[in-house]
């Protein structure tokens, strides 16, 4: 790596007075280190240079500031850094402000970084406390659900955001706060079209939030009404009968003919075990039976390929068709599991995921085997029909 | 405690309170009207007069003339009619309070506040008035003055509910919350407001549905008949906007929306219409028509494939009563139909299926009901209907499919 009076060179050029040709090298340079492993636990023992780095973020040139937020994004990517990037260089405060300026050219790099600053919970936590204090989650949650409120950035990246912040309590406490409306505004997004990354965000969140059963009746009343958004992605064209229907929550009834299922397999599992984490208490469990959801889960196992997918959806069909747990078990999250029956249900568990990643390879390998054969056989056509020409 | 030992008392009290122990009182109260008579007295008043009229109630106008005394200024003016005009509200009137209100608007005083207010409590009489829309335009203005007046915000939210805005409903409710997070009620109208306009969308989802049902229903059916080449033929109707609807395809939406009206639809008040059956049989409404006792007959369902003779000889099992001659027995009646555009009869073989009929190719189906004239073989009133008219024997029939 570069001596110490090459670093103290490359400091010099990191500051704004320097020529802009010059500045643009020394970034580019600093880009490329920070692109692998080893450049940037160098560059985490170089806390200076971060800094001037951050500084830069306010410089001119767009073409500067840009590779300084790219820079940022790969070291945010690195948890060994998170220290020196927050209480260090101390960038969450200003990232923040910036976030919230409507103007602001960088804001989808901004989420990046801060949606990875928050993958793990020593540095969420720290990140938390500085939200609430300078923006709030109430407002970080308007920002995301107000359509263009920035021209320059999607900020689709506030999704995984606070699908993040929502591992910490107390995120999870603000935005299931009765007294105010924070997660409603959330729900539409389980079906928002342009963003898988807005959408798997959104939907992470919600099933964070679901791991509290404290707040499963009120997130289940209507002053939430979380179940209709959880099915809608999952329910697919199929018609029911009038009696499934009328039985359905009134967003899912009389669905067009042309409604399509959420593409992505893991979104879809995600949505899954939300509806299974709702199944958790009694009262929960009531709801979804009466709310029809089983003929919807009944449509969906028929159509639904992915191995790992259907498993769980099983899962959650198992629970809607069983009977009710005896007295003293209804809260399923309550129930105490013996020592060793919590081992062999690991030992389950994990030879389980086993014989779904087979499934899965298979059946991957017999979709391709298929493409193939279909790719040959058209091949053939084609060469019979040239040869055919030429005779 | 005045005596009359006490001298130096200043205005002739004294002796004013002497004159009591000789004089009666005049102009005391009486028994029988004194609580009408206290009710006069602005200060004991319970209510408030209608209108003010100075001759009766002169301290009553001296007083309105204080309050709206045109020297006072505009905030003071303004705020007094905003007085006049809760007050008329906590009676329900709110005509009058609405009348109120806009006069303190007019005054144009400058505070803003204050201007604010009248206009959200315009804008809630409005509202119990059931004037949505002016209530609606108030709160608005409100809004505008004033845009965290939470009272505004509410009643905004409140009437785009009850003109069935829910989307509006719920953007008001999300302005308000903006500036008041924690408000229950702007909550509560958004979960209401949201919930209506999800009720709202399945309902359109559901009619929709129904209608295209409805829709391959009717093209399923008017494929049928015209499989079987069966021709319909629409009554004739005064002009329909634009299209030269001769030549239309008969497959059109319009088309098919047309024959729900006309082509289909029965003249009788049954309303009996053309279906296909679980056997996939189309079963007609079909006339019958006795132009010798100027009667009819209706078979609301009569199945293609059945024949004539197995209607007739249930018919006319037993004799109708209009039958005087006792003549119309199943053996003895002709059946025919009538070509209207070539004013040719055509004698049907009653033993031949209603579907070669209508197949036949001078067959034409009106307002969707086959109909035929029925005719006693031989009668002197067939003879008479005959006459001078062109007419197709059975033999002609058999080679017209």
């Amino acid at each position: 790596m570069l001596s110490d009076s090459e670093v103290a060179e490359l400091l010099s050029f990191l500051t704004p007075s320097t020529r802009p040709d010059v500045k643009g090298q020394a970034t580019e340079y600093i880009l490329g280190l920070s692109g692998n492993r080893d450049g940037c636990r160098f560059l985490h023992s170089k806390p200076d240079l971060i800094a001037a780095l951050f500084a830069l973020t306010s410089d001119p040139s767009i073409a500067i500031v840009k590779d300084c937020y790219h820079i940022f994004i790969n070291l945010s990517a690195d948890e060994t850094l998170h220290q020196v990037l927050v209480k260090d260089v101390k960038v969450v405060p200003v990232l923040f402000k910036n976030l919230l300026d409507p103007e602001y050219l960088f804001s989808d790099q901004i989420c990046t970084i801060l949606s990875n600053l928050t993958r793990h919970e020593k540095t969420c936590k720290i990140l938390f406390k500085v939200l609430q204090e300078d923006v709030g989650m109430a407002q970080l949650v308007q920002i995301f659900c107000t359509e263009g409120y920035n021209k320059n950035a999607k900020l689709h990246y506030l999704g995984p955001l606070l699908s993040n912040l929502t591992q910490l309590p107390e995120a999870r406490n603000y935005l299931m706060d009765k007294d105010r409306c924070v997660v409603q505004r959330l729900l539409p997004f389980t079906q928002y079209q342009s963003s898988v990354v807005r959408r798997g965000g959104v939907i992470g969140t919600l099933r964070n939030c679901c791991f509290d059963h404290a707040h499963h009746k009120w997130l289940l009343s209507d002053a939430v009404d979380i179940l209709p958004f959880l099915l809608l992605p999952l329910a697919g064209p199929e018609e029911l009968t009038e009696e499934e229907n009328e039985g359905l929550p009134v967003d899912l009834q009389y669905l067009p003919e042309d409604k399509k299922r959420e593409e992505d397999p893991d979104i879809r599992k995600m949505l899954l075990e939300t509806l299974l984490l709702l199944t958790a208490t009694k009262a929960g469990r009531q709801m979804l039976k009466e709310k029809n959801v089983y003929p919807i889960m009944r449509e969906f196992h028929r159509w639904e390929k992915d191995a790992h997918v259907t498993a769980a959806c099983e899962k959650l069909v198992q629970v809607l068709i069983g009977d009710e747990p005896e007295e003293g078990m209804e809260n399923l999250m309550e129930v105490e599991i013996p020592q060793d029956v919590e081992e062999k249900l690991k030992e389950a568990d994990a030879k389980e995921q086993e014989e779904l990643e087979k499934e899965e390879e298979k059946r991957k390998q017999a979709e391709e085997e298929a493409e193939k054969k279909k790719k040959s056989d058209s091949e053939q056509t084609d060469r019979e029909q040239e040869s055919g020409l030429i005779k | 405690m005045a005596s009359t030992v006490h001298s130096d008392s200043d205005d002739g009290m004294d002796a004013f309170m002497d004159k009591f122990k000789t004089q009666r009182y005049k102009n005391a109260f009486s028994e029988n009207d004194w609580e009408e008579e206290f009710n006069k007295i602005p200060m004991f008043m319970k209510n408030a007069p209608e209108e003010i009229d100075p001759q009766k109630y002169p301290e009553l106008a001296c007083l309105q003339s204080i309050i709206h005394d045109e020297d006072r200024p505009p905030e003071e003016q303004a705020k007094s009619l905003k007085d006049e005009g809760n007050a008329y509200f906590k009676e329900k009137n709110y005509q009058k309070a609405v009348v109120a209100y806009t006069a303190g608007l007019k005054k144009k005083c400058a505070d803003q506040d204050l201007n604010a207010v009248l206009l959200t409590n315009r804008a809630a009489s409005h509202f119990y008035l059931g004037n949505m829309r002016s209530a609606l335009n108030d709160a608005a203005a409100a809004k505008k003055l004033k845009p965290d007046h939470l009272k505004a915000l509410i009643r905004g939210a409140q009437c785009c509910i009850e003109l069935r805005h829910f989307s509006e409903a719920i953007q008001w409710c999300e302005d308000g919350l903006k500036v008041h997070p924690t408000d229950k009620k702007l909550r509560e109208l958004r979960a209401a407001a949201d919930k209506h306009k999800r009720a709202a969308e399945r309902d359109a989802r559901k009619a929709k549905a129904k209608e295209k049902k409805l829709h391959g229903e009717k093209e399923a059916l008017l494929n049928a008949i015209k499989d079987r080449g069966i021709k319909l033929v629409q009554p004739a109707r005064a002009q329909r906007s634009g299209s030269d609807s001769e030549d239309e395809d008969e497959r059109s939406p319009a088309a098919i929306a047309e024959l729900s009206l006309d082509g289909l639809s029965s003249q009788e008040v049954t309303g009996a219409q053309v279906f296909v059956d679980e056997q996939g049989s189309l079963q007609w409404p079909v006339l019958f028509l006795y132009p010798e006792h100027q009667q009819s007959d209706f078979i609301s369902a009569f199945c293609e494939n059945s024949c004539f003779t197995d209607h007739l000889g249930v018919m006319f099992e037993e004799l109708p009563p209009w039958d005087a001659d006792r003549k119309y027995l199943p053996q003895n009646l002709q059946l025919y139909f009538e070509d209207e555009e070539k004013e040719t009869l055509y004698r049907v073989d009653p033993e031949m299926s209603l579907l070669k009929i209508l197949q036949h190719k001078r067959y034409f189906v009106k307002a969707g009901t086959p109909s035929f004239i029925v005719l006693v073989k031989g009668s002197s009133y067939c003879k008479q209907f005959l006459s001078g008219r062109k007419i197709h024997g059975l033999g002609g029939l058999l080679t017209m499919l």
